[in-house]
């Protein structure tokens, strides 16, 4: 090569080989000299990747063929077995007729650019997977509500988000919801959060913590706003609960004083018929305590079962025995109060899935408050209640109904949740929430429809065979 | 000596049968009402010289008897003594109070026979 090629060959900043047709490596630069070793007389893929044959893919063969100049990306390994990436040009050399009697190789390299290709895209598979596999709803919407990204949990919760509007896909909406959070971010570039529920793709409501932030390109404007939602459900849950029993301690001292005031009574006139040799004033102190102590006795019952979650003791029960058995324990109060007591039921009902003790005392328990709804009525004469059984496809309907006191709507909501007893004293408040985890413990739902001054009737619903049991059954088969 | 009158309202007739009884063994006469609407009714027939009320009662009643009955002209100098349930009745009493007069005494549930006829006594000296 004449010399000021040669200067020029050997200060390129890449690696210079010229190949003959066998692949010989005729010339190569000090750069190539220095990092790949002498090549005299040795093959390309030889030198460059410690080869015995051939590549399978060979740029340079290939140029040599068809003398089209390629470009290819390889790794190389040098002198001292360090790889290296390498872009690969190959370009034809051609004598006066125009044969190819070579091709020149220029290979720049290329790890460091390599490398950091490879660190971005591994950044990117740990963003990305932070945002798939967060444990929240994420979303991203554009400046017109479109949602343009999900991450996992959003879509199997809230199914597809492709090109629809946040507050469709949130809340089956047809309009921006009030307030919205996506909004005020999108106008003032802050974070905002808001408690809202929202619906599933099955239906379900959950409650939500929401968090909106901008998201803002390389000028600093906000194009996109991400949304992200905690689940809240279960920790209002537990608030409630808590609330629950704070209620329940405050109740409880409440009833459990008025309670011992009594028992107090009763022991003061059998001391003082004892001391003044007064046989009725023995016997009426007696029937305090008896009374007193009873119902302290229901209370503390009352109270044992809520603080513990059972598992209802499955059995096949006869609707009529059950029905007749809680219709027995109730009958002497209705009759002492001079109320009608009536029970009927559908010939055909058999038998059903239940708990003996629990379906007992849920219907123990409803006969009695609508006993004590008629007891404190004072607005009418003659009072009644019913208690009807009839058999409603699957389920077996429980129906109990009251010309009582009656309740309002106020009252009618409250009636499950808390220790709320509207009695005057004589309830413990809990009756109600209880009948209503026994219910739901069965599979069956109740319904309250009722008016003030008129009356109130009770509709219980009980599967006749239990689901849980049913599918205890399949996995044993 | 006529025996001093005692007027009882509350809503748990075990509470009326034992004041009544524990004030009637220890020289007093005793009325009993249910409820605040009765407890005034027997105040405009008879005028007793005290007055227990239960301020458990359901719906802030005795509270609202208490008030009622410290507003009318004939009885407010009757004392009164409040039975509560619980000390925070007392305090939601206290606050609920505007301009009338604290009780002239008070007891929780429940009563030992020597608290109410002590202070019943202190009272009508």
């Amino acid at each position: 090569m004449e010399l000021p090629y040669q200067q020029y060959f050997d200060s390129m900043p890449c690696y210079l080989t010229v190949q003959s047709p066998e692949l010989k490596v005729i010339v190569a630069n000090q750069k190539f000299i220095n990092e790949f070793g002498d090549y005299t007389d040795r093959y390309c893929y030889q030198v460059y990747k410690h080869r015995a044959d051939k590549c399978d893919f060979c740029s340079v063969a290939k140029t040599f063929e068809d003398g089209i100049p390629r470009t290819s990306e390889e790794q190389v390994k040098n002198l001292k077995g360090k790889n290296i990436s390498v872009l690969i040009n190959t370009t034809p050399i051609r004598n006066e007729n125009g044969d190819i009697v070579a091709v020149m190789e220029m290979s720049t390299d290329v790890t460091d650019i390599k490398d950091l290709q490879k660190k971005c895209k591994e950044n990117e598979e740990k963003y990305k997977m932070l945002f798939e596999e967060g444990p929240c709803f994420i979303s991203i919407q554009d400046k017109d509500f479109n949602i343009i990204n999900a991450n996992k949990l959003h879509r199997e919760t809230f199914g597809s988000y492709l090109g629809c509007k946040c507050y469709k896909v949130y809340k089956h909406r047809n309009e921006e919801c009030y307030p919205c959070t996506v909004r005020r971010t999108f106008e003032d570039g802050q974070i905002h959060a808001h408690e809202e529920f929202v619906t599933t793709q099955d239906g379900r409501t959950i409650n939500c913590m929401v968090h909106t932030a901008p998201i803002r390109d390389i000028h600093g404007n906000i194009t996109q706003v991400i949304e992200m939602s905690v689940d809240i459900t279960e920790l209002r849950e537990l608030q409630d609960q808590l609330t629950s029993i704070g209620l329940l301690i405050s109740s409880i001292s409440h009833g459990i004083k008025g309670l011992l005031n009594g028992l107090n009574g009763g022991i003061y006139l059998v001391n003082k018929g004892i001391e003044l040799d007064n046989k009725e004033r023995l016997l009426k102190g007696w029937q305090m305590v008896l009374r007193n102590v009873d119902r302290i006795k229901s209370m503390v019952m009352d109270i044992l079962y809520y603080a513990k979650d059972r598992e209802p003791f499955w059995e096949q029960i006869s609707v009529i025995e059950i029905a007749n058995e809680a219709y027995e324990v109730v009958k002497e109060k209705a009759l002492e109060l001079g109320f009608e007591l009536s029970l009927d039921f559908d010939e055909k009902v058999n038998d059903f899935d239940c708990d003996r003790k629990a379906i007992r005392a849920l219907l123990v328990n409803l006969l009695e408050n609508s006993i004590d709804a008629c007891r404190v009525d004072k607005s009418k004469e003659n009072h009644f209640v019913t208690f009807h059984i009839l058999e409603n496809g699957k389920d077996i309907n429980f129906i109990i109904s009251d010309n009582g006191i009656g309740m309002d709507r106020e009252t009618r909501e409250k009636a499950f949740s808390l220790f709320f007893s509207s009695k005057g004293g004589e309830g413990t408040g809990l009756g109600l929430f209880i009948a209503n985890k026994i219910i739901t413990a069965h599979g069956g739902k109740i319904e309250i429809e009722s008016e003030l001054k008129v009356g109130s009737t009770f509709k219980v619903s009980i599967p006749k065979r239990s689901i849980a049991l049913s599918s205890r059954d399949f996995k044993i088969s | 000596m006529i025996k001093k009158k005692i007027l009882i309202i509350d809503d748990e007739p075990d509470t009326l049968t034992y004041f009544s009884a524990i004030l009637e063994d220890n020289g007093f006469q005793t009325i009993t009402a249910e409820s605040g609407d009765e407890g005034i009714k027997i105040l405009s027939k008879d005028k007793p010289d005290l007055i227990t009320l239960d301020i458990t009662m359901p719906e802030m009643s005795g509270v609202k008897y208490y008030r009622a009955i410290h507003e009318n002209e004939e009885w407010k100098n009757i004392p009164i003594i409040i039975i509560t349930g619980i000390s925070d009745d007392f305090r939601t009493f206290i606050s609920t109070r505007k301009k009338v007069p604290p009780p002239a005494g008070y007891l929780s549930k429940p009563v030992e026979e020597h608290e109410l006829v002590e202070m019943v006594k202190n009272l009508l000296k």
